[in-house]
Formats: structure tokens, sequence, C-alpha cells
């Protein structure tokens, strides 16, 4: 019972709730059901990103070009949405996700086969991703108007009066648990990342995992890419700036090790809430923008202190004999 | 013939490590390999585990050739390695660790946990190993980790098992409970490579044995058919004249003394003394506290309770630093770990901890460095090429000694040696030895902190012995028997 009450999981969650009841106190309106499946709606995206980048810092890397990947997929099928706005909204996705996948093996292929370190083939996919959807709209916009009833149709999907997206990142973190926890495959990313040199003597094939691990950070991006433009209904070569390090601090505020082989699913589904949560409350409580970050910025430090000292290993006791 | 490799040869960018090596492992057998440190052991054992492929030769198993292209090759062919180094996944259960690479799935292709747990629990439960499957590996002690490697071997089926050093870090208790495993095993029609560098277990536990020499087969025979001098003179190469060169030298005063130490749950009562030029023997098994005092004394970690006297004065040791002022310093047993910065030169370990001395108004005093190193490196005869060369790129007896050097620096009164010479080769070893013999003679005091009684016995003047944190009682090496010595370690007397 102690052990459960110590569980890292479980202490995230009593703080969402903590949290929850405090910003219930300051502003009311904040709690009410239509409310918070607002603020679920609004972090699916982020559940989905943090989710799949976890599978990535699973194996001691990190995938920087996530939010570039998810904005050229979503202005590559905006653009087609303008040309061909007959085709069916699954085209939409399905081509997103493609896409997405493509520009995630890319990075996938630079890190295991050309040996780019990953640090630095993500930080030069996430300018060269960015910097072609400069060159696929001209620097132009898709807006509303613009996007076919087709491309918008499910969006709007409601069931149980929750939001299309929030039924996504549900599913995502079914697929994502199960394969994390119940396939050969998500074993065999927590062993590569928690010592990968005995992960080799075992027969795991590290580049086939690392093109694998960021060809599915990539899918999800692009998953993200047709949900982002069609949740706020605009395509430019702005959105989602700089939301890669929101992912990040995602996981790690969730207990995903950035040393690799450590954290859980449902760990990192919490630390996304509750990053949406403070992204959604600080507003709610009136706190200028200017202190919003700074109060991100601590919380995400406050949440590596937690993990470093719970990380410690136990010391190792000899029996006294008394 | 279970394995037979036939003129294998294995280069490293020019440096041979195997030349033409033949190999002989029999059915049921448990087969010695023998060699200094580098002297081609790993990557024969690399090989078979198709971490390295051999430039030349064959290998043939049970009359069928082969080629171990990968490791999961190595291990669907039934061979299955249980590493010096750590292979363990820390942060995963044991039943995972066993089941690693290999989990069992169910008939939707998801892993069948449940069944994988009652393995493991029987597989544990047969082994009488007192290990709980949904444990931590981070948690466990290394002899358990041991026990888990062998159940992972177990659980693949392997036909041949390679041990290498398995009973490095474990203590005599874990070492008889391991040997009787691996004699079960042996009568359950497996092969044992056995790479030891503890030649007495070597002759009581092996059947067969191959030494290599700098990358060459030297002899392979029947141990029945040898002894312990003759395998020191293949291994070395030359004769290797008195082990231990322990000088007689005059003992003085008492200059150190420890006083009632405490710390809750690691040690209690402890209290000895040092005197000038003793060299002070820790026995104990492995967790019975002697590096915990030790840490506690170079200020690593805080006892509880106790005092500290240097030449008649109290002193107090808050920090690591105030130990090496007053001239104590601690060389750990985990040199990797803490003793060794791999990627610094060998010049900058050597002088890690004398940086103060050897700079001028903060600006280093880069000649100052170098004649420090190099009398150093004389002085402990260390092989190093140049000295820009990384620490990592020695060998372990060189690391060992750079590790020694860098404390030697700070001109210490006390030294505290943790396990000086584990896993390193007999030359590195009487190196090592003949050092501590020259230290004495100039003044200084060693306290040793060894597992290996034959060591502890041909250095020591005196022997603490520990039984789970407690000192059970201070012998004179002189009139005490190995067999007593392990008995009160043990707690039976």
């Amino acid at each position: 019972m102690k052990k459960f009450l110590l569980n890292r999981d479980f202490i995230l969650f009593v703080i969402i709730c903590i949290g929850l009841i405090s910003v219930g106190f300051a502003n009311p309106l904040f709690i009410t059901p239509s409310s918070i499946s607002d603020v679920l709606t609004d972090t699916s995206i982020l559940i989905i990103l943090a989710l799949s980048q976890m599978i990535v810092i699973l194996i001691r890397a990190i995938d920087l070009s996530v939010a570039s990947n998810l904005a050229l997929s979503g202005m590559l099928i905006s653009l087609l949405s303008t040309v061909h706005p007959e085709l069916p909204v699954y085209y939409f996705i399905a081509l997103s996700c493609i896409i997405g996948t493509i520009l995630g093996v890319l990075n996938g292929v630079s890190i295991a086969i050309l040996k780019v370190p990953f640090i630095v083939t993500t930080l030069g996919t996430m300018s060269i991703y960015r910097g072609l959807i400069y060159f696929v709209s001209d620097g132009k916009q898709v807006y509303s108007s613009e996007f076919s009833e087709n491309f918008l149709a499910l969006i709007h999907f409601k069931f149980l009066s929750l939001s299309f997206l929030f039924w996504i990142a549900v599913a995502v973190f079914i697929i994502i648990y199960i394969l994390l926890n119940h396939t050969r495959f998500g074993r065999n990313l927590y062993s590569l990342g928690g010592n990968p040199d005995a992960a080799k003597y075992i027969g795991i094939n590290e580049n086939k995992y690392i093109i694998l691990a960021y060809s599915i950070s990539g899918l999800f991006a692009g998953l993200c890419g047709y949900l982002w433009v069609a949740r706020y209904s605009v395509a430019s070569t702005q959105i989602a700036i700089g939301f890669e390090l929101t992912v990040i601090s995602a996981c790690v505020v969730g207990g995903i090790s950035v040393m690799g082989g450590v954290g859980t699913v449902l760990g990192c589904l919490l630390g996304a809430l509750l990053i949406g949560l403070i992204r959604n409350a600080l507003p709610a409580v009136d706190i200028s923008q200017f202190w919003q970050l700074a109060i991100s910025g601590a919380i995400i430090l406050l949440a590596i202190i937690i993990n470093t000292k719970t990380e410690q290993r136990k010391e190792k006791t000899v029996m006294v004999q008394e | 013939m279970k394995l037979e490799l036939k003129n294998i040869s294995k280069n490293f960018h020019g440096v041979k490590a195997l030349q033409n090596v033949d190999f002989q492992l029999k059915g049921n057998s448990i087969h010695a390999l023998l060699g200094e440190n580098g002297a081609g052991k790993s990557t024969l054992v690399k090989i078979l585990c198709g971490v390295y492929q051999p430039d030349s030769g064959t290998i043939n198993l049970n009359n069928k050739q082969q080629i171990i292209s990968d490791p999961a090759v190595s291990l669907s062919l039934g061979i299955s390695a249980i590493h010096q180094e750590s292979v363990m996944f820390d942060e995963l259960t044991v039943t995972e660790n066993i089941f690693i690479g290999n989990h069992l799935t169910k008939s939707n292709g998801l892993i069948h946990w449940n069944l994988m747990y009652e393995k493991t629990k029987q597989l544990l439960d047969d082994l009488e190993a007192n290990i709980e499957p949904n444990e931590k590996i981070k948690d466990l002690s290394i002899a358990q980790r041991h026990i888990v490697q062998i159940s992972r071997s177990l659980i693949h089926d392997a036909d041949i098992v390679i041990m290498d050093e398995p009973t490095a870090a474990l203590s005599q208790k874990e070492i008889n409970e391991l040997y009787t495993i691996i004699r079960n095993l042996k009568n359950q029609d497996k092969s044992i490579i056995f790479i030891s560098h503890k030649l007495d277990e070597v002759m009581e536990v092996c059947d067969d044995f191959t030494v290599l020499r700098d990358g060459q087969l030297i002899k392979s025979d029947k141990i029945s058919n040898t002894n312990k001098d003759q395998l020191i003179t293949h291994m070395a190469g030359r004769e290797v004249g008195q082990i231990f060169p322990k000088n007689h030298i005059k003992i003085e005063n008492e200059i150190f003394q420890v006083r009632n130490f405490y710390k809750k749950t690691q040690f209690k009562n402890i209290s000895f003394n040092l005197r000038k030029k003793e060299i002070l023997g820790f026995y104990g098994l492995v967790g019975s506290g002697r590096t915990e005092i030790m840490k506690s004394i170079f200020g690593i970690t805080k006892p509880d309770e106790g005092e500290i006297f240097f030449k008649d004065k109290k002193i107090s040791i808050l920090k690591p630093s105030d130990a090496i002022n007053q001239g104590i310093v601690y060389l750990s047993e985990e040199r990797q770990q803490l003793g060794i910065t791999g990627l610094m030169s060998v010049k900058d370990n050597i002088n890690m901890a004398i940086i103060d001395k050897n700079s001028n108004f903060y600006i280093m005093d880069n000649l100052k460095e170098v004649k420090n190193a190099a009398s150093m490196q004389e002085k402990l005869n260390i092989k190093v090429s140049y000295w820009s060369q990384l620490a990592q790129s020695l060998s372990g007896g060189n690391q060992q000694k750079t590790v020694i050097s860098k404390w030697l620096s700070t001109k210490p009164e006390v030294l505290i040696l943790d396990e000086p010479t584990k896993g390193i080769d007999v030359r590195s070893k009487s190196a090592v030895h003949q050092f501590m013999g020259e230290l004495v003679g100039e003044g200084m005091s060693i306290i040793m902190i060894s597992s290996e009684l034959p060591e502890i016995l041909g250095m020591c003047d005196r022997v603490v012995v520990m039984y789970r944190g407690l000192i059970k009682k201070v012998l004179d090496v002189k009139d005490a028997s190995s067999e007593q010595i392990v008995k009160i370690a043990s707690g039976e007397e």
C-alpha cells in the first residue's frame, strides 16, 4: 500500500486533482463539465505527441522535429484540400499520416544509418521541415474558408459530449499502452534504452528500432498535422512553433527518463494532462502571460528534481545484528 | 566434440587479437579459458557470441560448421554468455530479464506475462534462489544477478554457457552456491566455458583448460595433468617468483585510530587502529560493511556516530577533500565508475587530485604535470604509449595503476585500498603487491579491503574480520589460519 502511494504516477494524479480543485476555487467556471471537456480537447494533440515522443525518449533519443513535421504534413494536406475539395476526409487523414511517417523515417535513417547524432539530426530536420512549408505554400496561409466541408467533417463529431480529438487521443493511448507493455517490440524498446550494450548481446537490432521509433513518432506527428489544421481551421508556416518543447516537457513531467528505458505510458499521459491543465488554468485564474511561461518552466524543473530524487538508488543495507 | 574452433584469427586495426587459435570444448564438461588481461579471451568469447566476426577460421558446433553472424544467431545455436560487465536491465524485473529477447507470447501475439512469471518462479525455486520474480534488477545483490543470468541461459535452453569471471565479486558462501549450480548444469549435459583469474577455483571446478597468451594458443589439456604453478607459467610466459613480495618492515607507532563508528543499518561498534608502516587487512563477505566503513572514514557518507584520531589528534572529516588534506585517501573498488575518467588522458587522470599544486595563480603548469605523471609512470610501470592517450584505452591493470598514481600524487600517509587487485591479471596483481610493499617501506600505512584470502595472508600484518556490519575479530596474520578467518567471516565462530 505504501509502495502504491509513493508510486510516481499516483503522486502525479494527486497533483492534477489538487490543481484542478484549487483552480476550481479561484474560478468555479473552470471545473464545469463543458469547460473540462474543452481542456481535454485542447490537450488531446499534446497527449498524442507526448505518447509518441515517449517511444523515442525510451531509446535515449529525442525527436525535436515533431512540431515542424506536424506543420508540414498539415500544410500539404490543406493545400491538397484547396485543389481537390471533393476528396473524403479519410483520404486526408491517411495522407497526413503517410507524409509524417516518411519524414520520421528520414530522421531514423539519418540517425541509424548515417550516424548523425539524434540531436543534430532532429534539430536540422526541425528547420528543414519548417522551411519546406514556406517553399510549398509560398509563405501564404490556408484560411478556414478555404477548407472543404469534407475536410472538416469529422472534427465536430462528438460522442458522450466529448470531442473527436479526445477520442483519438484515447485510442492512441490504448494502442501505445498495448504496444509498449504487451508486445515484444515495446519491451525491446525498454531494454534498448535501459542498456544498449546488453541489448546488442541479446540480438536486438538497434538500427531497426531507431528507425521504427522515429517512424512512429513521425506517423503520429502526421496524424496531429491533420488534427491541428482541422481543429483551428488554419494552416500556416507558424502553426505549432515551439510545440516540440511542450511535448518533451510533458514526457519529462510524466517521468519518462531522458536517460532511457524508464517511464510508464500512464505517467506520460498524466504528464501531458498536467501540462495541458497548467496551460489552460493559468489564463483562467488571470495570471499574466509572462508569468505563465515562467510558471510552466518552474513546474518542469520541479518535476525533474522529483525524478532525480525518486530515481536515486536505494542505499544497500547491511544487516547489523542488534 | 561439442564445439570446435579451428585456426581462428582476428585483427583490430593491425593488432593481432587472436592468431590461429584452436579451441575444443567437450560435451558435459567445464572448460577453463585462461590468460592475462589482453590475452584474447574476451575476443574469443565475443566471436562465440556473434559480436565479432573472425577474419579467418571455422567454427564447428556438434560437428556442423556454423557462421555466427550476430548475437541472435549465437543464442539460437544454444550459446549463452554470462558477462563480466553488467548485461542486465536494471530497470526491468527479474522475470523480464530472464525472458529478454525471447518473451513468451499468447496466440494473439501479445506478451504472456502470467506464464513468464510462473516459469520464472518455478525456475528460481528449482535453483533454490530467494529472489522474487517481480523485483527490479537494480534492487538485487551481485550474486543474485548472477543467478538471474544463469536462469536466463537455462530458459534459452543453452547448450554452452560461457561464464566470464562469475565469482569476481562474490563472497565465499555465494561462490560455493554458484559452484553447485555450475556442477548441476554440467550434470544436465551442458558444457561450460569458465573464465577466471582465480586459479584455485579453476583447479577445483574445471575439467579442462586452455591458456591463451598474446592472442595465441599456449596450452590446452586436462586440469588433472597440471598444477597451479604450471598454469601461472603458461599465462605469464615466465616464472613468476614470489607472488606476494612482502617486505619485512619494522612497524612503528599507532598513527590512525577509528573509535566507535556507527551508521544505522550499515555498521556498529567499529573501532580499530592502524600503525605506521603497517598493512591492515579487512576481510569479510561482500556486503559485510567493509566498503561502507571506508566510505564513511573518507567523508563520502556520514557516520551517525564515531571519532577519528590521526597522529593523536582528533580530526573531523566531513567531505573527501578534508580527508585528502589530512593525507588520507581512498581507492574505490569500482574503478571504472569512480576511479578512472575514461575520456581524459592518462596524464590528466594522474594529476587530477593535485590541480592546486600543479598551478601557479590558477594557471596550470604543464611541465609540473608532465613531471609528476612521468615519475608515477616510471614508479608503477604504467604501459602508456603517449601522454594524451585516453585512460579508457588502457588495460584493466594499467587503469588500476593510473588510479593509484592519481592518489599517490597527493602524497598520502594513510592509503585505503578497496579490492585493489579485483579482476586484474596475475602479473599486474603482483606489480600492485610489490608496490604496496615499497609504499609501506617509504613510511606509508595501508588499509586493504580484500576478498581474496591468499592476498590478505600474503600482504597484511593484521587482519580485521567482519561479519554483518560488526568487527568480529582482529587477528595477527602470523598466527591466523585461512580456515579460522573464513569461519569467523561467515559467522560460524
